[in-house]
């Protein structure tokens, strides 16, 4: 469903990111863990080019969202510079899809909720998809209704983000994603800025739509919900991917020392 | 003392002082109106052109000339201003002065409006840009739905301000020999009217206060009105 190609990222002259790949199949939840600093938010942050990685592809559904990389495709390296710059044109024109549109199919949920403060919840949840003329008002209010009902805050539907608890924001942070009917979620830290108490609440929902069969990709430090639900652990240190695997042989018989220290570190 | 009511009950009951008074109230009120006007659209255009990202190759030029303007407008006096465009740019027999002072004013309130504008946008959490385009909202429509209109509430007050010095700062226009209120104070206090500055400069100042007072009412309306949201 995604997959990123060799990235690198730069901010100033700090390497954030030194050349993460990684493939994120239909169904999967790839739980990305690590240290702070190594790169995970970034790493997320690409997918969806709220930060335009400096090298390497990213492409989603077989769409490519970034420019072709030339170091990925030898087989236009040969003959003269504009040669080689028009078959890239080419191949990107081939198999380009515009930001906005792939981000309508990637959710995103933020640590800090991100809830339009201008907004009451309703309009919150509707803005996006009547914005982008993909549902009637109906259409996309009674999506919301349905999952303000689900997640039973149906109640706070008039309400200024102002006014919900933290738990509560991120829970309809959630479900405005969900309006948009995504392919792929990604959570960059979404239990980071909770309550310990409100945490549970956040983590139930997420449960609840990996059991669906929502693709996920999960930037966390919970390390229960790691090994609960992922199916995949994602491993990354100093801007690389270092180990990855099942939660049972990856929490289980950690190979990599630096992951051994970690883990000792937060279990 | 008893000479100065009488003169302020002269500057009321005679018609000609009255007239006189009325129509500098009405030359004020028009060049401030018209200023506002002139001066919150462009400082608002200002400050979205000088807001654009800086990848953005098609704005450098219009970037750039932003900035001039509002270094240059910020940097030096009104007056000036306001002689450059009387006696150079709009040096033009017949030429009318109103239209020459709500330009000078509009053009000087847009560039410290521009910098209030600029300062309100940027005081949005960029997490609130960052969740409208996950959503595949485009960057204009994340601009005008969800940045926008939180930065207006967090400028009213500095707008309010600067309003307020605009219509105050409108009195030079009796620099250039426009009758507006307080030119017609010193008219009315001229040796061959009342002969006297006293009263009729105390009723200019109390209409600029009324004009003031009530600017600021309303704002203070306004201003309550769009923190409905914020409510906790």
């Amino acid at each position: 469903m995604i997959s990123v190609k060799n990235i690198y990222k730069n901010f100033g002259d700090i390497s954030v990111l030194k050349g993460v790949s990684c493939d994120i199949k239909k169904g999967e939840n790839v739980v990305v863990i690590g240290p702070s600093g190594s790169g995970k938010s970034t790493f997320l942050r690409c997918m969806n080019l709220l930060e335009t990685p400096d090298a390497g592809e990213i492409w989603l559904e077989g769409k490519l969202l970034t420019k072709p990389d030339p170091a990925l495709h030898p087989e236009f390296s040969a003959g003269p510079k504009s040669a080689v710059k028009a078959a890239l044109r080419e191949y990107q024109d081939k198999h380009y899809i515009k930001t906005e549109l792939a981000r309508q199919k990637m959710g995103m949920v933020f640590q800090h909720f991100n809830l339009f403060n201008n907004l009451t919840v309703m309009q919150n949840l509707t803005l996006a998809p009547t914005q982008l003329k993909l549902k009637t008002p109906q259409e996309a209010e009674a999506k919301a209704v349905e999952l303000l009902n689900r997640i039973g805050l149906y109640d706070k539907r008039d309400e200024y983000p102002s006014r919900l608890s933290g738990g509560q924001k991120q829970r309809i942070a959630i479900i405005r994603s969900l309006c948009m009917e995504p392919d792929v979620m990604l959570f960059d830290e979404p239990t980071s800025a909770l309550d310990p108490e409100m945490v549970g609440e956040v983590l139930f929902l997420m449960k609840e739509l990996a059991r669906e069969g929502m693709t996920m990709v999960v930037v966390t430090h919970e390390m229960g919900f790691a090994r609960e639900v992922g199916s995949r652990i994602v491993f990354m240190d100093d801007g690389r991917i270092t180990e990855e695997g099942k939660p049972e042989e990856f929490f289980g018989n950690p190979q990599n020392p630096r992951l051994r220290d970690f883990l000792s570190k937060v279990l | 003392m008893t000479k100065f009511f009488d003169n302020i009950i002269e500057i009321f009951t005679n018609t000609k002082y009255l007239f006189e008074m009325l129509n500098g109230l009405k030359m004020t009120f028009i060049i401030s109106v018209g200023a506002a006007v002139l001066g919150l659209l462009l400082g608002t255009l200002v400050a979205i052109i000088t807001l654009s990202r800086s990848e953005n190759k098609l704005m450098m030029i219009p970037r750039a000339i932003c900035k001039v303007y509002v270094t240059i407008i910020r940097g030096t006096p009104m007056a000036l201003q306001l002689f450059i465009m009387a006696f150079v740019v709009f040096a033009i027999r017949g030429f009318p002065q109103i239209v020459t002072a709500i330009i000078a004013f509009g053009i000087n309130s847009g560039a410290y409006v521009a910098e209030n504008i600029r300062a309100g946008i940027l005081s949005v959490d960029i997490g609130q840009t960052e969740a409208g385009l996950s959503l595949g909202l485009s960057r204009g429509t994340t601009m005008m739905k969800i940045v926008i209109p939180q930065a207006i509430k967090n400028v009213i007050p500095a707008i309010g301000n600067e309003l307020i010095a605009l219509i105050k700062e409108t009195s030079i226009v009796s620099m250039i020999g426009m009758k507006d209120l307080n030119m017609a104070a010193q008219v009315i206090g001229g040796g061959n009217n009342l002969a006297t500055y006293f009263a009729p400069m105390l009723v200019a100042a109390l209409f600029y206060l009324a004009i003031v007072y009530t600017l600021t009412f309303a704002i203070k309306r306004i201003e309550k009105r769009l923190r409905a949201s914020d409510k906790r």
